[in-house]
């Protein structure tokens, strides 16, 4: 056989093998990316009785005229500041979990853990009997939670850290939504006995950044904690143990130690050795987790949107992918849709490139 | 000088102890309050006084509910087949086709593989968005619309399990097909009896991420479904919050089933998970 046969039977097999996932590919992938450009220059619906229309720029027009687009363009905007807080967080939680769990005297593990069950389990028990049902819980929970941190270190934290975004969807987003609660959710109960007016959360429209002049279809309520930062702090309880934690703990495992023995012997102060070695060291993942960040920012907030508030209280919790969806589905102007969606996406594109131009100087340097 | 650094190791377990905590308590709240009869939700507690697990029967229509007196309208053990049964389907196909596609960019060599390579690369930087509109209308199309058919196939091709995959089976030495070859082996052999045993912990790693993505999908059957016995979880709790909204006990008690089972399959696949995203970069 000479090789130009057997290249070409390699092909043959090749694109037996690759048959399934393409056609899969083309038909739910390339197919719809056409029709989704196509469709935005015209008046496709899913009312029958709207003939299909080829009306050129006029949805593109329209869109750049809406200004109720702008104000959800601002709302993602404003949702995404929960990333920074997130991926800081995820670091400090990652460099902390690097420390040392182990204690030199290899038996105190056992000892301490036991001892905090046995403590746990006498208070829980102590607690229950004398008729405070609630304090006995978070003790016990507390117990567990200390004896196996004791036992089994950084392992046992990454668990409790990571379970939140691993369990995150629908139902963890209902549960949130109960906790915010005005009358029985649990931190409005926490916060009412440190503050006379608990925030309003879900259905307030305030913000933090409430005290700029922003224009009046903003719905702007004012300074305060309202709808989106109780969408951000859900946002941040489900993201600060992610991913981003693992990848950050991968990178710091990859980080030679001979680099911090130089800075000892430097001299190097612990603020010193995180600033000089140990973030530059983590800086790709950083540029990969912000690249992820931005690209699933500005698609995000469909499903709080959703499940949470319907894009209330007035519209202050609408994000672009809502708009996408109610303009779709509900008000069945696909044409439409598709323009608002193929904006998100060169939006996306650009901001993505800006990063990466960005960040690979920044990298360099 | 001993007891200073054994010091400080105990209070690093401290600082640890309480963040996880912090992370836990949602958790604990849902299930105290999922034991709370209907006039304790409003009570500041996190357990009831009187704990009332019935509210999992009436969830689950094993007992009526008190205030009617009649069963729920609404059909959670269903929902929860399909659920398993939707997300099981795409992740067995989903495996499969992205294990072949890999195969083919990673194990063979043949002309302008990197330029289909690239193109499905650069199909993951499109928004789902952009495309669920469209996906919609090919699926009114097919008839499939409201369909089992409907919301497994779609999700049954990934470009991503494509590259995860890929990247695993790189890693493979080139020796081992070089072998298999010499006794007679092709491709169809070398890949189920060669590759695949060798790629396994990529594929449980790609096997749990899809399954947990479409056991937990919102967008996709929340346009798709129309009746009620093709419902799922996620849009079976939401039509649940919007019929039984005050009783909060029940849908507590109902996300307590949603989750719960998650919380184990994390506990027991977490070594291979952790290794799983490490090296895949992202969760798909």
């Amino acid at each position: 056989m000479n090789t130009s046969t057997r290249e070409r039977g390699n092909r043959r097999v090749a694109l037996l093998f690759l048959a399934p996932n393409f056609l899969g590919f083309c038909l739910f992938a390339l197919v719809p990316l056409v029709l989704s450009l196509a469709g935005s220059f015209t008046t496709w619906s899913l009312r029958p009785s709207v003939p299909l229309q080829f009306i050129g720029l006029t949805n593109y027009i329209q869109l750049f005229q809406d200004k109720n687009f702008y104000f959800y363009l601002y709302n993602t905007g404003y949702l995404m500041l929960a990333m920074p807080v997130s991926i800081a967080g995820a670091l400090t939680l990652a460099v902390l979990l690097n420390q040392q769990f182990q204690f030199k005297r290899a038996r105190y593990q056992p000892r301490l853990a036991l001892t905090a069950a046995v403590i746990a389990a006498l208070g829980a028990a102590g607690l229950w009997l004398t008729g405070s049902p609630s304090l006995a819980y978070l003790t016990a929970a507390l117990g567990l939670v200390s004896a196996l941190g004791f036992l089994f270190g950084s392992v046992s934290y990454r668990t409790f850290f990571y379970l939140p975004h691993f369990t995150a969807g629908a139902a963890t987003i209902i549960l949130w939504s109960q906790l915010y609660n005005p009358n029985f959710g649990l931190i409005n109960q926490v916060l009412g006995r440190f503050m006379e007016q608990p925030p309003g959360w879900l259905t307030s429209t305030k913000s933090l950044l409430g005290f700029l002049p922003l224009p009046a279809h903003f719905n702007n309520g004012g300074f305060g904690l309202g709808a989106r930062e109780a969408i951000m702090i859900m946002g941040i309880w489900g993201a600060i143990g992610g991913n981003t934690m693992l990848l950050y703990l991968a990178g710091l495992s990859n980080i030679p130690p001979d680099l911090y023995e130089a800075a000892d012997i430097d001299g190097a102060s612990p603020w010193q050795r995180f600033w000089h070695i140990t973030f530059p060291q983590l800086a790709p993942t950083t540029f990969f987790v912000c690249i992820m960040g931005v690209i699933g920012g500005l698609q995000g907030g469909f499903e709080q949107a959703r499940l949470m508030t319907e894009g209330g209280p007035a519209g202050t919790t609408t994000t672009v992918s809502y708009y996408i969806y109610t303009q779709g589905f509900e008000r069945l102007d696909l044409g439409y849709g598709s323009a608002v969606a193929w904006v998100l996406f060169v939006l996306i594109l650009a901001l993505t490139l800006a990063n990466w131009k960005y960040g690979s100087r920044r990298m360099a340097d | 000088m001993l007891i200073w650094q054994e010091l400080k190791t105990f209070l690093r377990h401290l600082l640890m102890i309480a963040v996880a905590i912090l992370m836990i308590v949602p958790f604990l709240w849902m299930i105290g309050t999922s034991f709370k009869p209907h006039s304790e939700v409003e009570r500041e507690s996190l357990l009831p006084e009187q704990p009332q697990p019935q509210n999992y029967s009436i969830v689950l229509r094993r007992a009526p509910d008190p205030y009617t007196g009649k069963l729920l309208d609404l059909n959670f053990p269903k929902w929860y087949f399909n659920s398993l049964f939707i997300a099981a389907w795409v992740t067995a196909l989903q495996v499969l086709t992205s294990c072949m596609a890999a195969y083919a960019f990673a194990r063979i060599e043949w002309k302008g593989r990197d330029k289909v390579f690239f193109l499905y690369l650069s199909t993951m930087m499109i928004p789902g968005l952009v495309l669920m509109l469209p996906n919609y209308q090919i699926m009114v199309a097919l008839g499939l619309v409201n369909t089992y058919i409907g919301l497994i196939l779609p999700a049954a091709f990934s470009a991503f399990g494509t590259f995860l995959m890929r990247q695993f089976m790189l890693g493979i030495p080139k020796s081992y097909d070089e072998a298999a070859e010499m006794d007679g082996a092709n491709h169809l052999q070398i890949f189920l009896d060669v590759i695949l045993p060798l790629a396994r912990p990529g594929m449980i790693t790609l096997t749990i991420f899809t399954f947990l993505g479409n056991f937990q999908s919102f967008f996709w059957p929340l346009v798709m479904i129309k009746d009620d016995y093709l419902r799922t979880l996620p849009i079976g709790l939401l039509s649940f919050t919007g019929q039984y909204g005050p009783q909060t006990e029940l849908i507590m008690a109902a996300t307590v089933m949603n989750i719960v089972p998650l919380i184990i399959l994390f506990i027991a696949m977490q070594k291979q998970l952790v290794a799983g995203i490490q090296l895949g970069g992202v969760k798909g």
